[in-house]
């Protein structure tokens, strides 16, 4: 019991006093995921909305494989990424392996399920009469779709937090795609599991913290946008 | 502005709508009837190019509507206010100026116009979900008008009113389209609100058009049974032509001869029809001239929109609408003697297939 009230004492020196390897470490944990989360909205958004309004041929098994994509195992998503990021892998040009962008495009492989899943039933929600109703008032299908997004901006912003939520709490991609390489690619989670391995509990309590305070505040940030012109009844 | 021929929508649930032909003219507001059900929704959605049809021709604005690849050009020259014209969770002035908007347009005096028409420039800065349903419609017409389209499309424009507030409504339409000149097509099972607003009107029953024409020869002269059961004639009565002198028919109907000005043959088989408000109630014999006056009782007495309704026992059954000081004037009730009467003129004949 004592080396836990320790580890949150040191914990919270830690923090206070500013130590310049946590906050370096919590920096690129929040860049590398909002990079993510970001590309996964301006592709799943898009992607989850043509779906929903398109009608095609195995158009279930398209929705069904999106939904199931949700449930992806991280390692399995960063085990794909760094086989295609590797030296003889097909994009080992890149020179991508063990760097910030890698890690980047394993949490998008991660949250695009997410968001276009989410999209897609948000976007299918929206009564037909309503996307009709805007295409009688002359607009294009484009316009028409980006008014019901509008329309539903409660539900995508609420899919926003889910993906990106997945991701800062995520570890087995960054860390395999990553390689917890100190002042490189360590994030706040592979930190947290290296430092809890090593006996280092006060540090990993320290950036254990920090993951939820980052978490909260990018939260917090979002439910602003969300919640704002909500009508209050 | 509209002409419309063989059109064909079927649907999985085996509903078919066919239309064999349909012309609205330039500033005529054309009112479409008929039952739940009866396909009006779909037709209207066909005009605002909203659904494919399997066959036929349409075309709008003297543009072949149908094999235009890009219908959006079409689409903006008209306006179409939907049965549930949702408005967005903005504030009613923008909800108004999203037509415009939707055009690259930024037009606040066309906006501000729209509203003053339909009088709910009090209510611009609200929220449009925060708005009662009469003020809800109101901004939907105004948004309809904003870009002064050539050709508006109405699908139930008085759903869920109540009386009130459809009249001021309705009284404002009325003036706000005969003011612009755009065509309307209107689609309604509010037989009273299509009376009001239209220069024409067709019955749609089952997926077919049963009769179009002027609203009056359609409630006085109805085609066929069904139009007739929808326009409201209460009495419809099988019979047979006895005789025909000079267009007057004597017809065998209820076990009594009735009398009606028709170009019937002699030996016929009709459909007497009549409306409740051509019957006349009275307690002497006089029939003041008109040609069919019966003895009868009166069956039962029940309101009926601002008037009632007397069901008559002349041998056949009759239904009579009486104004209410009649009713306590006569003092109508089951049971009571009274003579009915009907000039032959106010009945209609309709040729009936055995």
């Amino acid at each position: 019991m004592e080396f836990i009230l320790q580890g949150f004492q040191k914990a919270l020196h830690l923090i206070l006093s500013g130590n310049p390897e946590i906050f370096a470490i919590a920096r690129l944990s929040l860049m590398v995921s909002l990079a993510a989360t970001a590309f996964a909205v301006l592709a799943g958004v898009p992607l989850g909305s043509w779906i929903a309004v398109k009608k095609f041929p195995l158009k279930k098994l398209l929705i069904a494989l999106v939904n199931t994509g949700m449930g992806l195992p991280p390692v399995v998503a960063g085990l794909v990424v760094m086989l295609f990021l590797a030296r003889s892998g097909p994009l080992g040009f890149l020179n991508w392996l063990y760097t910030p962008k890698g890690m980047i495009i394993a949490q998008f492989i991660i949250a695009l399920p997410i968001i276009t899943a989410l999209s897609i039933s948000a976007m299918q929600n929206v009564d037909p009469k309503f996307y009709n109703q805007i295409l009688a008032l002359g607009a294009s299908d484009r316009q028409a779709v980006w008014i019901c997004l509008k329309e539903i901006r409660l539900t995508i912003v609420a899919a926003v937090i889910a993906g990106f939520g997945r991701l800062v709490a995520e570890v087995g991609a960054v860390m395999i795609v990553g390689g917890n390489i100190r002042h490189q690619t360590r994030m706040l989670t592979t930190a947290t599991v290296m430092e809890t391995q090593m006996g280092n509990f006060d540090m990993a309590i320290a950036i254990g913290l920090v993951l939820l305070a980052l978490g909260f505040i990018v939260n917090l940030a979002l439910t602003v946008i969300q919640q704002n012109k909500v009508l209050t009844r | 502005m509209i002409k419309l021929s063989g059109l064909r929508l079927a649907f999985d649930s085996g509903f078919r709508l066919e239309v064999e032909s349909l012309r609205i003219r330039e500033g005529e507001v054309f009112a479409i009837i008929g039952p739940n059900g009866a396909g009006k929704t779909t037709l209207l959605n066909a005009m605002a190019l909203l659904n494919k049809p399997a066959a036929g021709t349409l075309e709008i604005m003297g543009r072949d509507a149908l094999a235009a690849a890009n219908k959006l050009p079409l689409r903006r020259a008209m306006a179409a206010v939907l049965s549930q014209p949702y408005l967005l969770n903005d504030t009613v002035f923008n909800n108004v100026a999203l037509p415009l908007r939707l055009r690259g347009l930024r037009d606040a005096a066309a906006v501000d116009a729209a509203l003053e028409l339909l009088r709910i420039a009090h209510l611009k800065e609200r929220n449009a979900k925060t708005l009662s349903q009469g003020e809800s419609h109101r901004a939907v017409l105004a948004r309809a008008f904003v870009t002064r389209p050539k050709l508006l499309l109405l699908d139930e424009p008085f759903a869920a009113l109540d009386e009130r507030v459809k009249d001021s409504i309705a009284r404002d339409l009325r003036k706000v389209i005969k003011t612009s000149g755009a065509a309307v097509v209107l689609v309604t099972q509010d037989q009273a609100g299509a009376l009001t607003l239209a220069d024409k009107l067709a019955v749609l029953v089952n997926g077919r058009i049963l009769q179009q024409g002027e609203p009056q020869e359609i409630f006085s002269r109805p085609a066929s049974k069904e139009v007739a059961d929808f326009v409201g004639v209460e009495t419809i009565l099988p019979g047979r032509v006895a005789a025909n002198s000079e267009n007057l028919c004597s017809v065998e109907a209820g076990g009594r001869t009735l009398m009606a000005v028709s170009s019937c043959g002699a030996g016929d088989s009709v459909f007497f029809c009549l409306r409740p408000e051509d019957v006349s109630v009275s307690l002497n014999a006089d029939a003041g001239g008109r040609r069919n006056n019966f003895k009868a009782e009166v069956v039962s007495v029940a309101p009926w929109g601002l008037e009632y309704k007397v069901e008559l026992d002349c041998g056949f059954t009759l239904q009579a609408a009486v104004t209410k000081q009649l009713v306590d004037g006569l003092g109508l009730k089951a049971g009571a003697q009274v003579y009915a009467s009907f000039k032959a003129t106010a009945a209609h004949l309709i040729k009936r297939e055995l």
